[in-house]
């Protein structure tokens, strides 16, 4: 069998028009030409076709891929590109709804975990999956049958340890150790099972740089010495690179090329993962951008130096600044609960009417910087000041100045089980209460008043918030939020898990919200939304700001690579 | 990046719209036959099943339900033996209410309602004083009695974490050894030897001046109707108002649907927590007051007669409602009273409490239904909305 039936472009006829420039000289090339004389005929791991859907979604459309015996492959795509949920159609986690997966040619039961694991595709989790009460062997031996030796399962822990360089101490309890050394217990407990191919999903996003490159060595001498395959899920361009053999990138749920590592630069890697410059602006015009940016600015002007310009003039002068900056961040440093660094030195400002979108890789300390705008997390070190005065952190303010549309609206942005009209009023009982009492009837008038001006579709004000589409719960979020008319607004992933009408629909409001004066600071791993809304953008990675640059003038090579963690 | 036409513009196709107001109109009205359907065929097959029971131990299942009937709803007294069973159990449900809407499982009640009587027997005894400053007295120490052994479920649970439903359902077991560690030494609660008409098998405390009697709102042949029930109504609906109406329950509820959630509107949990574990405990103490002061007049070991479990369920079963537990209360009376004229006539203590669980099972799981398939139906819809 052929290693990769065809280029998954050139089956899939609704690709067409993302097709000519993936052919474009020295940026990728199709799998089958460059690399096939060096393979051996036939692979150890091939993906036919393979196809997952969630609900209106797309995971994985038709990918196919073929990775040989002792090679390193990595797997490269931004968020949601489908990287994840490919391998866990490999691994049988997930189950396909079409194509088949084949381990050395033989055909694996789909959405079957312990078929996958005994024939030999072992898996180390994103998140891990470690219990985190018991020791270290203890993890190691869950999972096996029969009767367990401690004794025995010990000294396996060691031997496997000291025979790829993974020391670890057995009888340590989990919970006592750093993430690296969790990770650490991973792979032993994956290469427990003498795997044929072994798949890391982000492997790196706990670990230094240093303890990194320890990995991509462990992982490399176990390619030589057991010629066994490993598949390397990141978004990192820098250890793509630098641990790989070839890399497959993925964008929008589609094998976009395959390249020999050897013959890409983390530029050609950063266009490949992101899409050539013009798809972005035609899916714009293709989900009704167009009529979004019209809106926000009725010169007629989308795109194009002059904008930024005209916005800048309508909002305040540049002159001074002090005046037309809303909120302003300063050298915030925090950490997790468990000591690690979420967020180092971070600054950043925002201007009255102004969009900043914050780009990044999620777990950058998006959501470290969101709790701390809320309140929810006490800073180390820096301070926030919102129009020119400083605000208390680490309590959250009922009366904060800052209006926050949190990433899981359902988690925390609101109360699923109250009603409608609780829903828009949770934040501001004052307005409803008389005497120390609330009076339903100014509930529902304040509610009514607010689903008119924001176009909520609800069945009655006393219908739970759960019945709600998820556009209009976002919609009642922000209703909420800038009723109080907070000089900021904060957007953290506004459109995420929404439908095409209902982002466009949000990305029209948020532009409105600024256009009527309020900075709007919006952090989204959304490539696409971030350069659909925002006037500036910043680079978020490990913790704090890499790079900025203005949208009018978007460099994707350099987003791209500041967004991988490359300098640029 | 790329662009999708297809699979983008087939998405809108989708939207949940006809969905939403098929949720929005049709559903709630089921939803109302759902439940007495469900209650009224639960209860017919549970009393099948007690039937069976009966026959089979050589009872005439006609004879048992009419004495239930008889002795609870049948006569006059009857109805006001159920009343005065129903007072303690409403006023603790409305305790498992507060406690339920912050999502807090109080399984302390029994233990608080009995440590709140000792409190108020303590205070009835020490201070001898005319009734109305020694009723008021009494009650406001049984509450705060109540309340403090729930604190201490409090202080564990937000001074170190640990779950609220291990600490009250052991504190339970500690509340009973006080008390019978109380009542049995004489420089404590112990009976004075003097007044004890005959030596108790069940140690107990000197019986309260007459003073400190709740009066009766009526009385008449063979039955007293204990003012309790005013105060246990007054409370439900009490409660019911600051849950729907002040700043406080709406804190209460949002933390108990969303903690989360409330924590970024600035409730802080050991705030509202704590003071729902309290309250909660001031109830079951408030029970055991109404309780001490109405009829019983003593404190002893075995004082709160499952009381404090009962009013758990009756609070479950009215979903956490103050207002729907004063039906449910009221059920559950009825259960304990027409056991009683049972159990009097010679049915085997044994089978009445069988008979009596079977009908308490057959009303609870109706209420555990409906909570399960909103939860059902909460989940299907957000996955859908995913």
């Amino acid at each position: 069998m052929p290693p990769e039936p065809a280029n998954p472009g050139d089956e899939a006829p609704e690709e067409a028009q993302a097709e000519p420039d993936q052919h474009e000289p020295g940026r990728s090339e199709p799998e089958q030409s460059p690399n096939a004389s060096a393979r051996e005929p036939r692979a150890l791991l091939t993906v036919e076709r393979a196809t997952k859907v969630y609900g209106r979604i797309v995971a994985c459309d038709a990918v196919s891929l073929a990775v040989d015996a002792g090679e390193i492959r990595g797997l490269l795509g931004q968020n949601g590109a489908g990287k994840s949920t490919l391998m866990k159609m490999v691994s049988g986690v997930v189950r396909p709804d079409g194509g088949r997966v084949l381990l050395d040619g033989s055909q694996l039961p789909p959405g079957d975990p312990i078929a996958a694991l005994e024939a030999g595709i072992g898996m180390v989790h994103q998140h891990f999956s470690l219990v985190r009460a018991l020791t270290v062997w203890e993890n190691v031996a869950l999972g096996e049958r029969g009767r367990i030796r401690s004794a025995e399962a010990i000294d396996r822990v060691v031997e496997i340890g000291e025979r790829y360089g993974l020391p670890i101490d057995p009888r340590a309890r989990v919970e006592d150790l750093s993430p690296a050394q969790r990770q650490r217990v991973e792979i032993i407990k994956c290469l427990r099972q003498d795997p044929r191919l072994i798949i890391l999903d982000e492997p790196t996003s706990v670990l230094t740089s240093q303890e990194s490159r320890v990995l991509f060595d462990v992982l490399r001498e176990m390619v030589n010495r057991r010629g066994c395959a490993v598949v390397l899920i990141s978004h990192r361009l820098e250890e793509i690179l630098r641990a790989t053999d070839r890399v497959t990138v993925l964008r929008d749920g589609r094998a976009i090329s395959t390249i020999a590592t050897g013959t890409a630069t983390a530029a050609s890697l950063a266009n490949e993962m992101l899409g050539r410059e013009a798809s972005l602006e035609d899916e714009g015009a293709a989900i009704g951008l167009v009529a979004v940016q019209e809106r926000r600015d009725p010169g007629g002007t989308h795109e194009g130096p002059a904008e930024p310009a005209d916005r800048a003039a309508a909002s305040a002068a540049p002159s001074d600044a002090e005046e037309a900056v809303a909120l302003q961040v300063e050298n915030l440093s925090a950490r997790g609960p468990d000591g690690r660094r979420l967020l180092e030195g971070l600054s950043l400002r925002v201007g009255r009417g102004e969009i900043l979108g914050v780009a990044g890789v999620e777990g950058n300390g998006q959501d470290a910087l969101v709790e701390l705008l809320s309140g929810l997390l006490a800073p180390e070190a820096g301070r926030v000041m919102v129009s020119g005065r400083e605000i208390p952190l680490g309590r959250p303010d009922p009366h904060s100045t800052i209006g926050v549309i949190p990433s899981d609206r359902r988690e925390s942005g609101s109360v699923l089980d109250m009603t409608v009209a609780e829903n828009l009023v949770l934040n501001q009982l004052d307005r409803v209460m008389r005497r120390g009492v609330i009076i339903p009837r100014l509930v529902r008038r304040r509610a009514r008043q607010l689903v008119r001006q924001f176009d909520i579709t609800a069945a009655s004000m006393d219908a739970p918030m759960w019945s709600l589409s998820g556009g209009n719960q976002q919609r009642v979020v922000l209703a909420r939020e800038l009723s109080r008319n907070p000089a900021v607004l904060l957007a953290a992933q506004p459109t995420q898990g929404l439908d095409v009408g209902a982002i466009e629909d949000m990305w029209a409001r948020l532009s409105n919200v600024a256009r009527d004066g309020t900075a709007v600071l919006l952090i989204s791993t959304e490539l696409d939304e971030i350069l659909a809304l925002a006037d500036r953008i910043d680079v978020i990675h490990r913790g704090t700001i890499v790079g900025s640059m203005d949208s009018a003038a978007v460099d994707h090579e350099r987003l791209g690579l500041m967004m991988g963690g490359q300098a640029a | 990046m790329n662009p999708d036409p297809a699979g983008r513009e087939a998405a809108p196709r989708e939207e949940e719209l006809p969905d939403r107001e098929e949720t929005a109109s049709s559903v709630p009205l089921r939803d109302k036959l759902v439940f007495p359907v469900l209650l009224v065929v639960s209860i017919v097959v549970a009393l099948l099943i007690a039937s069976l029971f009966l026959e089979f131990t050589g009872n005439s299942p006609g004879t048992v339900f009419s004495a239930m009937i008889r002795g609870s709803v049948g006569s006059a007294s009857a109805l006001v033996t159920t009343i005065n069973h129903m007072i303690p159990l409403l006023i603790v449900a409305v305790g498992a209410c507060i406690a339920g809407r912050a999502s807090l499982i109080n399984i302390g009640l029994e233990g608080q309602l009995a440590f709140g009587a000792m409190f108020g027997a303590a205070v009835g005894l020490a201070l001898p004083a005319p009734g109305f400053v020694a009723i008021p007295v009494i009650l406001a120490a049984s509450v705060i009695g109540g309340a403090v052994w729930a604190a201490v479920a409090a202080a564990f649970k937000y001074g170190r974490g640990i779950s609220e439903v291990i600490t009250t359902l052991l504190l339970n077991f500690v509340a009973f050894e006080v008390i019978s560690f109380a009542v049995n030494r004489s420089w404590l609660l112990q009976e004075s030897p003097s007044e004890a008409a005959y030596v108790s098998l069940n140690p107990q405390s000197d019986r309260l001046p007459d003073t400190a009697q709740l009066p009766f709102l009526a009385s008449g042949e063979g039955f007293r109707l204990q003012f309790g029930i005013v105060i246990a109504i007054v409370v439900a609906a009490g409660a019911a108002f600051a849950i729907a109406r002040l700043r406080w329950g709406f804190r209460l509820r949002m933390f108990g649907f969303n903690p989360r959630a409330a924590s970024r509107f600035g409730v802080r949990p050991w705030v509202i927590g704590g003071s729902a574990l309290l309250l909660s405990g001031a109830m079951a103490g408030l029970a055991g007051g109404v309780l001490l002061s109405g009829h019983v007049m003593r404190i002893r070991t075995g004082f709160a007669n499952n009381y404090g479990w009962e009013g758990l369920l009756v609070g479950l079963v009215a979903g956490f409602g103050p207002l729907y537990a004063i039906p449910v209360a009221f059920l559950y009376g009825a259960l304990r009273a027409g056991g009683g004229v049972l159990a009097a006539t010679g049915v085997d203590q044994a089978l009445v409490g069988i008979v009596q669980a079977l009908i308490v099972i057959a009303v609870t799981l109706p209420s555990l239904y409906m909570i399960y398939r909103s939860r059902q139906r909460q989940a299907r819809a957000i996955r859908d909305r995913a």
